[in-house]
């Protein structure tokens, strides 16, 4: 199409031109075309694996399902999370008596939903974590909190990781036998 | 001695031990339950296991005596699939509690599971049921599911305290550990069964539920609670500390603590004075150091200068490290220009085992380096008297012991004085008496000596930094600049002044601070 010349601009407005008429009808008639996503009505579907921030499964009795084992906070590679251990005279007898989560400091990498023996901390598909305050950025155990009927879709996706690494992890002492 | 060969490689050890200890010492990892360097052979655990040639079956190196000339292999197949063994059979009952148990991080069970251990499980069968968090004692909690039955504890009660309130009961695979009806665990040294608990079945109560391990930095201390000195490692975590753990040292406590020692490090964390204080007209204000320092200068050497040096007498604290008060000392001398001073000293109950009449880490210390009234002084008693007399009118107080010794006249005595100085870590009722407060730290916040009631010299060192706090001996030496004297050497350096009391002290001759390593060294009139 070199022989165009100049009329190469006139090409390329019938391109866009016609993208655009397409579009306008597509969205007159209610079947948009194109891939925005009108947020905030719309919200971005996203799979069983995505990573959002990390929340607490809260049991039905109101309970977080949380031990404060601490092996999230040992895990986190930026040291977000702050666990203070406490007794209860139930039968699970340890329970975080706090729980922080500096969001400011997480990177939703999820090592501490994979340390995590008790499925209790679970990477959910929040990410909208902006505040107006710099204190905002530490939530505490109460603003964490979520029931663990709302987490199925991530607890099954996490459960098809368990059992992968065991080859990995034979003792070196008993490599030979 | 005894030559062996260890995995290939030929080591000399003693030859009157049995082969685990000697291998322990040597650095060479066996593991091992219910083997304790101190308390008798059980040999009930089988993890020990090791091959010796030309025995016919693998033996348990805890209870096989060292021989010149042996062959030892800990690292061969058959030794491994036999930990193995005992490891699988341990972990057919034992609760899966670790991410609730205080024990994990620090759990032999773990470690070596991790290390010599199966990766899967064959159980199928549910796990026994046994009694969970038993109080089998005013500090002790007992988890009968984790125990191992090693029977560390049982032996403890036995040969240790002599109180044999522990004990395995029923037989076989129904056996389990615990306290006879209406009898606890109760006595001075009961949580030392947690301490050498293998995994989480004995536990502390005041450690329970409190902090993960894996967070504690452990510092080399030595506990403040009485002249006996036990070796302690201070587990401390988030600027507090979490507990004392005791650590080996057989010429002063082995491997044990008493309780209450154990327990005593609260006053660490609570309750303490951060900032000076001075006192305008009948309130005790907040005050910058400078003006408390300026106003504790000013009021006790215009008492001496008004009323004469037999006006003013100086407290000493046994809680200060040898380098604070060899500091104090010429702080007092030179300083103040005073000759009254005498230790004030707790002294209660002991026992014939850890616990020493004294309660207090540096008594000793304190009159090694002649902090003691000399002959001819006043002693305590007689520097209250002279209080009610009127003789003397301002004490210089370091330490708030003088309060429990003087009792109930404490309050009285003290109301009698024109100046009171205070320098202590805690708030305290003899605090709010003083004029002039002078926050002072603790021993887990100093770098320093002790010497124990035998003469023995033990270094201490800091696990806490708290911010912005001069130590004592640095208040010590600015009130020195203050009173119109340099207190050599200028900086206050525990190192260099150890030195000082090395050339100043004939007992203490020889010694110097890097000798003190983590056992300390008898000074030589111990």
């Amino acid at each position: 199409m070199d022989t165009l010349g100049p009329l190469a601009i006139l090409r390329g407005l019938v391109v866009t031109t016609s993208h655009f008429f397409r579009n306008l009808m597509g969205f007159l008639r209610g079947k948009p075309t194109i891939f925005t996503v009108q947020y905030p009505e719309e919200l971005q579907k996203v799979s069983a694996a995505f990573r959002g921030m990390p929340v607490l499964a809260q049991m039905a009795n109101g309970k977080e399902r949380c031990v404060a084992c601490g092996l999230c906070e040992w895990a986190c590679p930026v040291d977000c999370i702050t666990i203070y251990p406490a007794e209860t005279e139930d039968e699970i007898e340890r329970y975080p008596a706090v729980f922080d989560i500096d969001m400011s400091r997480c990177m939703f990498c999820g090592l501490c939903e994979e340390a995590c023996p008790e499925e209790a901390i679970v990477m959910s598909q929040r990410v909208a974590i902006a505040t107006t305050d710099w204190r905002g950025n530490i939530w505490h155990k109460r603003d964490l909190l979520v029931p663990v009927a709302e987490l199925q879709t991530r607890l099954t996706h996490i459960r098809r990781g368990y059992d992968r690494s065991r080859a990995a992890s034979t003792p070196v002492s008993l490599e030979k036998s | 001695m005894a030559k062996i060969t260890v995995d290939g490689a030929t080591i000399e050890v003693a030859d009157n031990s049995m082969l685990l200890p000697a291998l322990l010492d040597h650095g060479v990892q066996i593991p091992h339950y219910c083997y304790h360097p101190k308390l008798s052979i059980d040999g009930s655990c089988r993890m020990c296991l090791v091959k010796v040639e030309g025995l016919p079956k693998l033996t348990i190196s805890c209870n096989t005596p060292v021989r010149d000339g042996m062959v030892v292999d800990t690292i061969g197949p058959e030794v491994t699939k036999a930990r193995q063994g005992v490891l699988e059979l341990l972990l057919v009952n034992h609760p899966l509690d670790c991410p609730i148990c205080d024990q994990a991080g620090e759990c032999y069970l773990q470690d070596y599971a991790f290390e010599y251990g199966r990766r899967t499980a064959r159980t199928q069968e549910p796990r026994r049921k046994l009694l969970k968090r038993v109080d089998v004692g005013p500090r002790v909690v007992l988890d009968q599911e984790r125990c191992i039955l090693c029977r560390r504890c049982v032996r403890f009660c036995k040969e240790i305290t002599e109180t044999r309130e522990l004990g395995v009961f029923n037989l076989g695979d129904q056996s389990v550990v615990d306290i006879f009806p209406d009898e606890p665990l109760a006595n001075d040294y009961s949580i030392c069964t947690a301490d050498i608990c293998p995994v989480g079945a004995l536990l502390s109560k005041d450690f329970h539920h409190k902090m993960r391990v894996w967070f504690l930095d452990e510092t080399e201390s030595v506990c403040p609670g009485c002249s006996n000195g036990c070796n302690v490692k201070i587990g401390a975590a988030r600027g507090s500390v979490y507990r004392l753990l005791p650590r080996r040292n057989d010429d002063v406590n082995e491997t044990w603590m008493c309780d209450a020692g154990r327990l005593g490090y609260r006053f660490i964390n609570e309750n303490r004075l951060r900032s000076p204080r001075s006192r305008r007209g009948s309130v005790l204000e907040a005050t910058s150091w400078d003006d408390a320092l300026h106003d504790a200068a000013t009021q006790l050497s215009d008492l001496v200068r008004r009323e004469g040096a037999a006006a003013l007498a100086a407290i000493i604290s046994p809680h200060l490290t040898n380098e604070e008060l060899f500091t104090l000392d010429q702080l007092i001398a030179d300083g103040l220009r005073i000759q009254q001073r005498d230790i004030a000293v707790v002294r209660s109950s002991f026992d014939d085992f850890l616990i020493k009449a004294e309660k207090a880490a540096n008594a000793r210390g304190a009159r090694d380096l002649g902090l003691g009234a000399g002959s001819g002084d006043l002693d305590l008693a007689k520097i209250r008297d002279a209080i009610d007399a009127g003789t003397i009118r301002g004490l210089f107080v370091t330490g708030t012991d003088i309060w429990d010794i003087w009792g109930s006249d404490a309050e009285r005595l003290l109301r009698r004085l024109e100046t009171l100085v205070v320098v202590a870590p805690n708030e305290h009722p003899l605090v709010d008496l003083a004029h002039v407060v002078l926050p002072g730290m603790t021993f887990a916040e100093k770098n320093g000596s002790f010497t124990n009631v035998t003469g023995r010299v033990q270094r201490i060192h800091r696990a806490l930094d708290p911010a912005n706090q001069p130590s004592d001996g640095e208040v010590f030496i600015q009130l020195g600049r203050r009173l119109g004297m340099e207190i050599t050497p200028g900086l206050f350096e525990p190192r260099k002044i150890f030195g000082e009391i090395g050339r100043q002290v004939t007992s203490y001759a020889g010694l110097t601070w890097d000798t003190l390593g983590n056992q300390g060294a008898p000074t030589r009139e111990a």
